[in-house]
């Protein structure tokens, strides 16, 4: 049975990473675009030249700024950013290809056939998948065009010609090392956006599990409805101190009404508010609304934590029941520990059924934490680690 | 040897780890980078050997073409015994020395188009120091080639043969230093976005560790007040962990009683100091080795498996959908009216200074903050990311209404 990775995790990842890579792809947009400039810069150099045709080189310099008005427009997008840079890049890359192409048709000699390499470079800036692997297409079906169809472009004055096949051979390790290259690079990153993604919402959920442990051993519910009459009595004075008329007061009256009653309404009674106030004022109500108490809590947690640069790259930073150079009893025992603990009643987690169970192991990123040979051997004899643990704990330990 | 052989064929198992690469080691990627390369080389050398020119046909064997053959060896070599660095650096010498064969002969576009094959095997490694300094000389050397080999490297569609030399040099010039520039900057790129996203990601599983630490100690107080004993105290839950775990341990050996006797071992250190046994040398190696590996699966304190159990109880939670202020904890982020800034500051004041949480001198979560921690923590450093210096001024300008009051 095919895995189905999607199946549990935080569904709020996607959207994050997305404005995750958002940020990161617009930088890179930047970059190319700085890049192209320099290109067009190096063209018009060579225009200045006697010996070139200046009608070889003005589609190209054309076509640069096509390509650089198209990414202006693109990046000006802002409501759906996403797609509009990832379809600024896509326009890119194929306008970069059609340069380097065209500058090769104008000229017709080996010394601009390996502009085709730097056209690749510079589309390697993205370090984007789909990017990748449109720019390693058209490299190659460029390369093979030229190198089959017309060798003489290949043709050297003075000198033995090299034998085309050589030409195409390294062309190909060219396109297969670089891809290579890139699509590791690309899939590392790619779990950084997926681990910090995952680790954002993971914190949003710990608070609330800590929160809720702390309300489970003082057997009562946080309470922070006081806080509303200290801010008032806090805002009198305050307003008194620095000569206004009440700086809270109004506020603090919609805050609590907001607890029970909806935003339209609230709307209706305090007009003075524009509607962005009152998406402001709904983030700052405590009694419904956690925002306000996870930032303080994430506060309150925030004192002395240092990262070390030898932290940064350490690989066993990463929790798992798999680390490289443990003894396989401790991966057993471990897991072991880690099903059992799962098959029991804890405050924070009810025992799972072995269903259940063995389909969040199968489809979640635990699948990978785990030693490869011990989760087969768990998924292939779910029903045997069931009955040891009935066997044992039913009824409670 | 039939294993040997059998491991190093195995392209499935190859093309499954470049598949999934983002959870191999640096170590096991670059092992598998240089396994790409080396193979490369085994051809491009058999390639060499058939064309070597008959004149110097002993010259050349000897002097390059035997001594890149032994360092492909060692490289291989290197790689059984996973020093995958070195082998690194000795392929690039390897594919240097056959580069070197090629610097003497006719054939001046194909040694030119070397220099983009190793500029490309050092950007396969993806190491910036390698880049910097082995790229930099190959690009060096490649300028140089070009500009002493350039009449030799001209095309014969170039426009005329005087003029045409000057620019088809200076192309060749200009296109191998930008090659070597666009990926010099791809590479600070790369390197910058990894450094700062690995770097958010370690402060972030810090301040995870934190929240996970206060959840634990939690449940311990709880299981402390309710007079009952932790779960890894059952003799029936550590029945249940022992017969488990000699199950799985059928499938890699026959005799279950060493590992019974680990899993006993285990339980028996979570009512000992675990440093302690980790660090007494009377002890067998052995038996400080497994203190030492179950330590961080230990269950009386936050342990890595008890993180672990907190995160995978988090998937089950049920929560809000994403909106684009979830995980903005700063309040000139959050608010842009300015009182509203203000309001956001004195809650968390509030908070701070009314709600129980940090750890007393017992270990027991019982404490609040009082004003003058928090006034420090306000002037920290790691505050920036929730409240300016604007804020924190108001703040000073008003902290006797801040402490009379909330």
């Amino acid at each position: 049975m095919e895995r189905q990775d999607n199946k549990y995790k935080y569904s709020q990842l996607e959207v994050y990473k997305e404005s995750l890579e958002s940020i990161h792809i617009k930088t890179k947009t930047i970059i190319v675009n700085v890049l192209l400039f320099l290109f067009a810069l190096l063209l018009i150099f060579f225009l200045t030249r006697d010996s070139i045709d200046p009608s070889d080189l003005w589609p190209s310099l054309f076509m640069i700024f096509v390509i650089i008005v198209v990414n202006l427009l693109f990046m000006s997008i802002t409501d759906d950013a996403y797609n509009s840079l990832h379809v600024a890049m896509y326009v890119t890359i194929i306008g970069i290809h059609v340069i380097t192409i065209s500058l090769v048709f104008a000229f017709q000699t080996p010394s601009i056939f390996t502009s085709l390499f730097l056209g690749y470079a510079i589309t390697s800036i993205y370090q984007d998948q789909k990017g990748m692997i449109l720019s390693s297409v058209m490299l190659f079906f460029a390369g093979t065009t030229i190198v089959v169809l017309h060798p003489e472009f290949l043709a050297l004055y003075q000198s033995s010609n090299t034998e085309n096949l050589y030409i195409y051979v390294f062309l190909m390790v060219f396109v297969t090392l670089l891809t290579l290259s890139s699509f590791i690079l690309i899939k590392r990153k790619a779990f950084f956006y997926n681990q910090i993604a995952s680790i954002k919402e993971a914190e949003v959920r710990n608070i609330t599990l800590m929160n809720q442990m702390f309300e489970v051993k003082m057997n009562q519910k946080n309470d922070y409805s006081h806080y509303y009459n200290d801010l008032e009595v806090f805002s009198e004075h305050l307003s008194e101190k620095i000569g206004v008329d009440s700086l809270f007061k109004s506020r603090i009256e919609a805050l609590r009404m907001l607890k029970e009653k909806p935003m339209f309404e609230v709307a209706e009674k305090y007009p003075e508010f524009t509607a962005a106030e009152f998406e402001e004022l709904q983030l700052l109500e405590v009694e419904v609304n956690n925002k306000m108490i996870n930032l303080a809590t994430k506060a309150s947690k925030s004192g002395d934590i240092k990262v070390a640069k030898k932290d940064i790259f350490n690989e066993s930073q990463f929790k798992s029941f798999n680390h490289v150079g443990d003894s396989q009893y401790t991966k057993i025992i471990s897991f072991a520990v880690f099903y059992a603990l799962l098959k029991v009643d804890k405050p924070y987690l009810k025992s799972i059924e072995e269903s259940k169970l063995r389909d969040l192991i199968f489809n979640s990123e635990y699948f990978y934490r785990i030693d490869r040979d011990i989760v087969n051997i768990y998924l292939e004899n779910s029903e045997v680690f069931d009955s040891i643990v009935n066997d044992h704990l039913k009824g409670g330990w | 040897m039939k294993t040997f052989l059998k491991s190093f064929f195995n392209i499935r198992s190859f093309i499954n780890k470049i598949k999934n690469s983002e959870f191999l080691t640096f170590n096991e990627v670059l092992k598998v980078k240089v396994k790409v390369v080396n193979w490369f080389l085994v051809i491009f050398l058999a390639l060499t050997i058939t064309v070597v020119t008959k004149e110097n046909v002993t010259l050349n064997l000897l002097t390059l073409l035997a001594p890149a053959a032994v360092m492909l060896l060692v490289s291989f070599l290197l790689l059984r015994l996973k020093i995958s660095r070195v082998a690194m650096h000795t392929t690039i010498y390897t594919f240097l020395l056959l580069t070197g064969y090629y610097l003497t002969s006719t054939d001046y576009f194909f040694t030119y188009m070397l220099f983009f094959v190793g500029l490309t095997i050092i950007i396969f490694y993806q190491d910036f120091m390698t880049y910097l300094l082995y790229g930099g000389a190959l690009t060096v050397i490649g300028v140089y080639y070009v500009m002493t080999e350039g009449d030799g490297l001209i095309g014969a569609n170039s426009v005329s043969a005087l003029s045409g030399s000057y620019i088809s040099s200076l192309t060749y010039q200009v296109i191998l230093i930008g090659f070597y520039m666009v990926f010099f900057i791809q590479f600070i790129v790369s390197d910058n976005i990894y450094a700062r996203l690995n770097n958010e990601w370690v402060r972030m599983n810090k301040t995870l560790e934190r929240y996970q630490e206060f959840t634990q100690a939690q449940i311990i107080e709880l299981i402390e007040k309710s007079e009952s004993k932790p779960v890894f105290n059952s003799n029936k839950f550590q029945q249940a962990v022992s017969e488990i775990a000699v199950f799985i341990n059928e499938f890699f050996e026959d005799s279950g009683d060493e590992i019974a006797e680990v899993v006993e071992f285990y339980f028996f250190i979570h009512n000992k100091e675990v440093d302690k046994v980790i660090e007494d040398q009377e002890l067998p190696v052995i038996t400080r080795k497994y203190a030492l590996e179950l330590k961080k699966y230990m269950l009386n304190y936050r342990s890595e498996i008890i993180s672990i159990l907190f995160d995978f109880s988090t998937l089950l939670q049920e929560d809000k959908s994403y909106d684009e202020n979830r995980y903005v904890y700063d309040i000139n982020k959050l608010f842009k009216n300015r009182i509203n800034k203000l309001l956001a500051l004195a809650i968390l004041y509030k908070y701070l200074k009314s709600e129980i949480t940090q750890f007393d001198k017992w270990g027991q979560i019982s404490k609040t903050l009082n004003h003058e921690e928090i006034k420090e923590l306000f002037l920290s450093p790691e505050f920036r990311d929730f409240i300016s210096f604007e804020q924190v001024n108001f703040y000073l300008d008003n902290q006797e209404l801040f402490k009379k009051h909330l």
